[in-house]
């Protein structure tokens, strides 16, 4: 159980002996080199918040928000102290006492509320070309003028002139006849994928049916939460973790497929932990929920075992391929092998990167609120891809997928930048 | 005791961006590995000699401590902060100046991570072998500070072994350089040999010239599994007698293995009661030789199996572990007092069984693992502090270590320096006269005592 108090987690702070190992492997830290930044220093801080040695001061907020919750530092904690739930604690403490900074709230509630952010966005789909350029040879653009959010280097992604879900409306929402050997998958498609990333939508769409699933898209589905949980808005995750729920109870489904790392460590422990309290009966639902829902890519490696079938009849040239692993599925899922077997079987060469599981620098919102540190970061990871002369670089995570076109683009590299599901069906 | 007028004349030193004075700040350099803590008054990042020469002529002046600070790893409270002051914190001078190819030297500053500076070296087929378990994120300038050693000192040495010269700059604020960029260097006193190991009482260190050698071309990394202490320990002991240096030779008992299988899941030998961690570095036939020999031995000293590791994922996971043994040890108990000491290799089967029996006799739960080749090992006293019983027993139980230590030609720490974690006990094995030389020195170099005061010599400041 974790998405707890902070009080609750007094004896696992304790825990942290200060060694100093995450250090080593914290990227945050790796950027700024200071104490502060390293989960050594955040543990410190938190037992002297409850210590009443320190208050929510700024400077308490700044070191607890310069954290990209990557959890490098978790796998290598020699006495596992849980420093991801540790920070999303403090950051629980800051929502509650209503000192979360605006950008950081605007961002979690533009995915969370329906209304806001479908309508918004929808609206901001129209008038993109007003505030932004195409760059030229890239799916991205450059704001034309300073804009609230938008730091001027940023390669911005384009909104889709139709959203996901949207355009599953007006086609239906099941996309294939039932079958009754078929295993029956229900896709969520996550906030980027519904509004910036259709392709992968669709694609992941039209592999799990060529692997011979029956796929159905909820339409109601909303936000995992993510974004909420990660400034300490537990009611408003809670609020989407239970809409999620009703929106895919209503189909009977083997397994719920995201193509989304965040998502999909959201849905699987973090529904769970948000619903703990709320009674019996909807934990045997969530339960019930989290154990459906698998990374596309274990998918259909695991539960669908496809072979070399999908990818019969390679067509566009071979490539080499380079992969990231997002934090939230290497870590979060444990999930590494299973988009490499994809990689392999989609015919092209496939060359590994240094630090592949290193976090590209994304952490959701605080690539917005603290864009340059963010792309500090990244500068790492694309230099990494940048150094295995890959044509593509290929992951699994809508938010790394944006992140890293940044940063390539930025660092003047030319590979593409994709879902490991589209290397699939793109050679179909 | 801070007065605003110090504070802006810091800030003028080494630029607002570089000096820290909030609270939560300050208890970010409050600690390091001792789990202690003491709150500092302001913390600064110098760039250079230069600014740390004025900051050290100022707390001449103005009378306040000044602590060096490398990545606050250390076991022994070298870095803490005892008195209050101003924290040098020399994570900002973190450069490899200089890698000569030709003569096998390098040139760094302090902050460099010892791991990271290792990875260029062998990039370019160079070895720098001092290994601390920390490699990974102490650095090259604490290292020094605390003269650290490793595993590899059984064939290799220590920090001090790779020191050719430094740049300090003295508590007086006066900069000088010591050694040489050559290998040979008998010009006055050997004050290189002096700072390292000094604790940073002695001066600031600011540059490092360092010995380098060629990267051996192979490693053969073995793991001997033993159903006691015992036997394990005697095998090293015939490993030496026969003649062999190995590059490593770690010993794990059945404590310590158990908390870090716990955390790694690896697959280690968990119902053994000693494990051997043992490599052998060079030429490649020579290697296995010797490898082939040390397996023998092994087998000899009723060594239940002898593994070698496959490829270099296993070499790296075995070591993982090894180096993750001191932090995962909380597993046994919340609070550790651990202990370096050394004794004479061939004395390692009778300081274990001491070390058992004194266990036994206050009823305490003691881990030892450390370095075989070497002599050196780390005694860690798993307790409860919240317990004064087991506390005051931890206590006694120690000083008897120690003394059992010393009977057996060793000495109280090996690589741990003494800091404020072992100084009540550094008259059992120095003489008053020894410390009295030793503290002349601290005089002449800080005749006002602002350098890391309250460190090494129980009296603290004077």
């Amino acid at each position: 159980m974790s998405l707890s108090s902070l009080s609750t987690l007094n004896s696992q702070l304790s825990n942290c002996v200060l060694c100093g190992t995450c250090r080593s492997v914290c990227p945050t830290f790796g950027v700024i080199n200071r104490e502060p930044a390293s989960a050594r220093g955040k543990v410190s801080l938190c037992s002297a918040f409850l210590n009443k040695e320190i208050t929510l001061s700024e400077r308490f907020i700044k070191h607890i928000n310069e954290c990209v919750l990557c959890a490098a530092c978790e796998e290598n904690c020699p006495n596992d102290v849980p420093v991801i739930d540790i920070i999303l604690a403090a950051r629980q403490e800051i929502f509650k006492k209503g000192k979360t900074d605006f950008s950081r709230i605007a961002v979690s509630k533009f995915f969370g509320s329906e209304k806001i952010g479908r309508n918004a966005l929808k609206v901001a789909s129209k008038i993109q070309n007003i505030f932004f350029k195409q760059v030229p040879e890239e799916s991205g653009l450059h704001r034309r003028f300073p804009l609230p959010f938008v730091h001027g280097k940023r390669l911005a992604p384009r909104l889709a002139e139709k959203f996901f879900l949207e355009d599953r409306r007006q086609k239906t929402e099941v996309r294939s006849k039932k079958d009754k050997s078929q295993p029956r998958i229900g896709f969520f498609a996550g906030c980027l994928i519904n509004y910036i990333y259709p392709n992968i939508g669709e694609a992941s769409l039209n592999v799990l049916e060529k692997a011979g699933a029956f796929v159905v898209v909820p339409l109601d589905q909303s936000c995992c939460g993510m974004p909420a949980i990660g400034i300490g808005d537990i009611e408003g995750a809670k609020r989407l973790a239970l809409k999620n729920l009703e929106a895919f109870e209503k189909y009977e489904l083997e397994y719920i497929a995201t193509a989304c790392a965040t998502c999909g460590d959201g849905l699987k422990k973090r529904f769970k932990e948000l619903l703990a309290d709320e009674g019996e009966d909807l934990q045997k639902r969530v339960e019930n929920f989290s154990s459906k829902v698998r990374d596309i890519t274990e998918l259909l490696v695991n539960d669908l075992g496809i072979r070399q079938s999908p990818v019969s009849g390679l067509r566009s040239p071979v490539s080499i391929v380079t992969y990231h692993d997002p934090c939230h599925l290497s870590r979060g899922q444990g999930i590494k092998d299973e988009p490499r077997k994809l990689i392999e079987m989609s015919g092209h060469n496939f060359k590994e990167m240094k630090n592949p599981c290193k976090c590209c620098g994304m952490g959701g919102s605080f690539n917005i609120t603290n864009y340059e540190f963010s792309m500090e970061i990244n500068r790492k990871k694309a230099l990494d891809i940048k150094s295995t002369g890959a044509d593509i670089a290929a992951t699994t995570c809508p938010g790394c997928i944006m992140q890293i076109k940044d940063g390539l683009h930025q660092l003047g590299v030319k590979a593409k930048v994709v879902h490991v599901v589209e290397l699939i069906t793109l050679n179909n | 005791m801070f007065s605003q007028n110090i504070i802006k004349e810091l800030t003028n030193i080494v630029g607002r961006d570089n000096i820290l004075t909030k609270r939560e700040d300050l208890i970010c350099y409050s600690y390091d590995a001792t789990n202690q803590k003491f709150l500092p008054d302001v913390v600064v990042f110098p760039r250079g000699a230069e600014e740390i020469s004025l900051i050290l002529k100022m707390a001449n002046f103005e009378d306040f401590p000044v602590i060096p600070r490398g990545a606050g790893s250390g076991f022994s409270g070298g870095s803490l902060p005892v008195e209050g002051g101003v924290v040098v914190s020399l994570e900002r001078m973190n450069r490899i100046l200089n890698i000569d190819t030709e003569n096998l030297t390098a040139v760094v500053e302090p902050g460099v991570v010892t791991g990271e500076f290792q990875a260029e070296v062998e990039s370019l087929g160079l070895f720098y072998p001092p290994d601390p378990s920390s490699l990974k994120f102490c650095t090259i300038g604490g290292n020094v500070a605390e003269c650290a050693g490793g595993p590899r000192a059984v064939k290799y040495g220590v920090t001090k072994d790779y020191v050719l010269g430094l740049e300090v700059v003295l508590p007086t604020g006066e900069t000088i350089n010591t050694g040489a960029q050559t290998l040979k260097g008998v010009v006055g006193y050997d004050l290189t040999k002096l700072f390292v190991g000094s604790e940073g009482t002695l001066g600031i260190v600011t540059k490092i010239i360092l010995k380098l050698l060629p990267l051996p071309a192979t490693t053969k990394t073995m793991l001997a599994a033993f159903p006691d202490m015992k036997n394990a320990a005697r095998a090293a002991s015939s490993i030496i007698s026969s003649k062999i240096i190995p590059s490593t030779m770690e010993f794990i008992d059945k404590n310590c293995v158990k908390c870090v299988e716990d955390y790694l899941n690896i697959g280690l030998p968990i119902d053994t009661d000693a494990i051997l961690l043992i490599e052998t570095d060079g030429d490649k036939d020579l290697a296995e030789k010797e490898a082939d020999a040390m397996r023998k031995i092994c087998l000899d000293n009723s060594a239940i199996e002898v593994k070698t590791a496959k490829d270099k994922r296993e070499v790296k996971e075995l070591w993982k572990a090894r180096r993750a043994i001191s932090p995962s040890l909380k597993k046994l108990n919340p609070d550790k007092i651990n202990e370096d000491i050394v004794v004479p290799r061939n004395k390692i089967p009778d300081a274990i069984a001491g070390i058992q029996k004194i266990a036994e006799k206050y009823n305490l739960t003691i881990a030892n693992f450390g370095h075989a080749g070497d002599g050196n090992i780390h005694v860690n006293v798993m307790i409860d502090k919240s317990n004064k019983d087991e506390l005051s027993n931890a206590q006694k139980a120690v000083e008897e270590i120690f003394k059992l230590t010393l009977n057996l030609g060793g000495t109280i720490s090996g690589e741990h320096g003494i800091g404020i974690s072992k100084m009540p006990y550094i008259g059992m094995e120095l003489s008053p006269a020894a410390i009295d030389v030793m503290k002349r020195v601290k005089q002449v170099f800080d005749p006002k005592g602002i350098l890391n005061p309250g460190k090494i010599f129980p009296k603290g400041r004077e």
